[in-house]
């Protein structure tokens, strides 16, 4: 027992203990502090990307888009909104975009895209002009009339034009890699569009 | 007890039916509409035998203001006093008497009774006012629409300018390319080349020399009809569809004009010197007014034969690019709506829609006659349909 009292009254005793006790309090400040950073980030912050985010990476959340369909019993096109997870890079968001609109029929809308449609490839040049490279579905799948081509043109025009207001200005539509004069004899698609 | 009531009820019966002395009529309503296609007045009218038949005071509404009638019943004698002149008509009796028989005339169907008035029946309207005063009317019964305007406006004259004046006609698709179809086997080619072809013959009677780019069911290129059109120096170049959409829910007629700057717009391209470019937005600079004006005219004569108002829609169209003239392409109605595809079905309502198309050519025709520069009728801003 002498020995217990005398260790516990030795200067040295007493050093260590406060060093413990300063320790503990600085670790629980530094794991405060880091802690409160994480949740700010995740809160506030817009999502920290990588410099070398690879194209296909989706965004953290699902967005919201807007395909432009047609009502079961209208005749004007109107907005449909569903959740996408979207890749980061734009040309690959205008792809998935463009995919959903051609895929998307939910019940009470119709479609002005021709089934079997398919979008072969997207590309942005650097005067925005979005080219839109569609399968022959897209033209040959027509049922003719000049409202029913002008529904599939807008179509797409209103539905890249609402996902992507800063990023394309103009829309090109090509069949199988060409231009086109038009889709079923009506409308000039052989130039780059805009509403 | 019972024997008396059936009495009762027999007798009320029989007095109920012998004083409308031909029977039960349905009531209906006509539209009276002036030469602007603008309302005059909605006339309840009854149906008897399948024949329209409107009341005395009808004439008052759309006609003459100060008419005044009487009516003799026991004699079955009517007489109208409008516009200076005195009618004699006599129920049941297709003959007219006209100021006390200085002239007679001969109804298609006599006045009647119904249900305890005079009517007239609608051949009043469509055969003697014509014959009496200066105004057309023509009744559609599709529509039940009666359109009443000063007969000079009816019946242009077979102008001697018509044979200066080459109408290039257009009927749409042609060959493999059959346009649109209806369910029932309705096809696009064949309605447009039957219309186009009594366009030609009805507008050759009054004068117009009028071309077609196909008189057959044959493939023709849109190259094809740019060249036979600016070839043969037309001064009006016209192309007729039917329309379909995606949409069981759009009908009627719509008329379209070629503008890269319209509901769709191109993207501007620095001009060039001598491009394609560059020629076809001159091209559409030239005449974009013209044929908004032939446009606007078409709209009027056509709203007529169609219930849903017409629209007048810019867009760049291939189908008239490069045609050097005032171009219009008309879509006479939606083969993938059961209305428009009955209404297309019916030889009649073709012919209407010819006659409507000659009409419009004279009109314009004449406006560009009559002035150098032909003032612009405003369009309005096409409706955003989509």
């Amino acid at each position: 027992m002498d020995i217990l009292k005398r260790i516990i009254h030795s200067r040295l005793f007493i050093t260590w203990c406060i060093t413990l006790v300063v320790i503990v309090i600085g670790l629980s400040l530094t794991l405060l502090l880091i802690s409160h950073s994480k949740r700010t980030i995740l809160q506030d912050a817009p999502p920290i990307l990588p410099d070398t985010a690879n194209p296909t990476d989706s965004l953290p959340v699902p967005q919201r888009v807007n395909l432009f369909l047609l009502e079961t019993v209208g005749t004007k096109l109107i907005p449909k909104s569903v959740e996408l997870h979207l890749f980061l890079e734009t040309t690959e968001r205008l792809n998935q975009v463009i995919a959903a609109l051609i895929k998307e029929t939910p019940p009470n809308y119709r479609n002005p895209i021709p089934r079997g449609t398919v979008l072969n490839h997207v590309y942005i040049d650097s005067q925005k002009i979005a080219y839109l490279d569609f399968s022959h579905h897209l033209a040959s799948g027509q049922i003719g009339g000049t409202t029913a081509e002008l529904l599939t043109v807008s179509a797409i025009l209103k539905t890249v034009f609402d996902a992507f207001p800063d990023d394309v200005l103009h829309v090109q539509i090509l069949i199988e890699g060409k231009e086109q004069e038009t889709l079923s004899g009506h409308i000039n698609i052989s130039q780059p569009l805009r509403f | 007890m019972w024997v008396r009531v059936f009495n009762s009820l027999a007798l009320f019966l029989f007095i109920f039916i012998f004083s409308t002395p031909h029977g039960f009529a349905q009531a209906t309503t006509v539209r009276f509409v002036d030469e602007q296609g603008e309302t005059l007045a909605d006339i309840d009218v009854k149906l008897h035998e399948d024949r329209v038949y409107l009341p005395v005071d009808s004439l008052k509404s759309v006609f003459d203001s100060d008419l005044t009638h009487e009516y003799h019943r026991p004699r079955g004698k009517l007489t109208l006093r409008m516009k200076g002149n005195e009618i004699g008509l006599r129920i049941r009796n297709s003959n007219v008497s006209i100021d006390s028989g200085k002239k007679t005339f001969t109804l298609s169907d006599p006045p009647r009774v119904i249900q305890g008035q005079p009517m007239l029946p609608i051949t009043f309207y469509t055969e003697l006012l014509p014959e009496l005063y200066d105004v057309a009317v023509k009744y559609n019964a599709n529509l039940q629409r009666v359109r009443i305007m000063p007969k000079t406006l009816w019946e242009l004259p077979t102008t001697d300018t018509g044979q200066e004046w080459t109408i290039i006609i257009d009927p749409g698709h042609g060959g493999e390319d059959v346009g649109c179809q209806s369910q029932d086997g309705l096809i696009e080619k064949d309605i447009v080349l039957g219309i186009c072809k009594e366009v030609q013959q009805i507008g050759e009677q009054g004068g117009l020399s009028i071309l077609l780019t196909r008189d057959k069911d044959v493939p023709t290129k849109r190259l094809q009809r740019v060249q036979f059109s600016n070839q043969n120096q037309g001064k009006l170049f016209l192309s007729v569809h039917c329309n379909a959409s995606y949409s069981a829910a759009h009908k009627g007629i719509r008329i379209y004009l070629n503008n890269p700057n319209g509901l769709l717009r191109f993207r501007q391209r620095p001009i060039t010197l001598i491009g394609r470019e560059s020629l076809n937005i001159l091209t559409q600079d030239d005449f974009l007014k013209q044929s908004k004006n032939f446009a606007r005219i078409l709209e009027k004569e056509m709203n007529f034969l169609v219930e849903d108002p017409i629209e007048i829609i810019e867009l760049p169209l291939i189908s008239l690019s490069d045609i050097y003239m005032p171009a219009v392409l008309i879509e006479i109605g939606y083969l993938s709506n059961s209305d428009d595809v009955t209404r297309l079905s019916k030889p009649e309502h073709i012919t209407e829609l010819s006659q409507s198309i000659i009409r419009s050519i004279q009109i314009y025709s004449a406006s560009v006659n009559n002035a150098t520069e032909p003032k612009e009728i405003p369009v309005e801003d096409p409706a955003d349909s989509n």
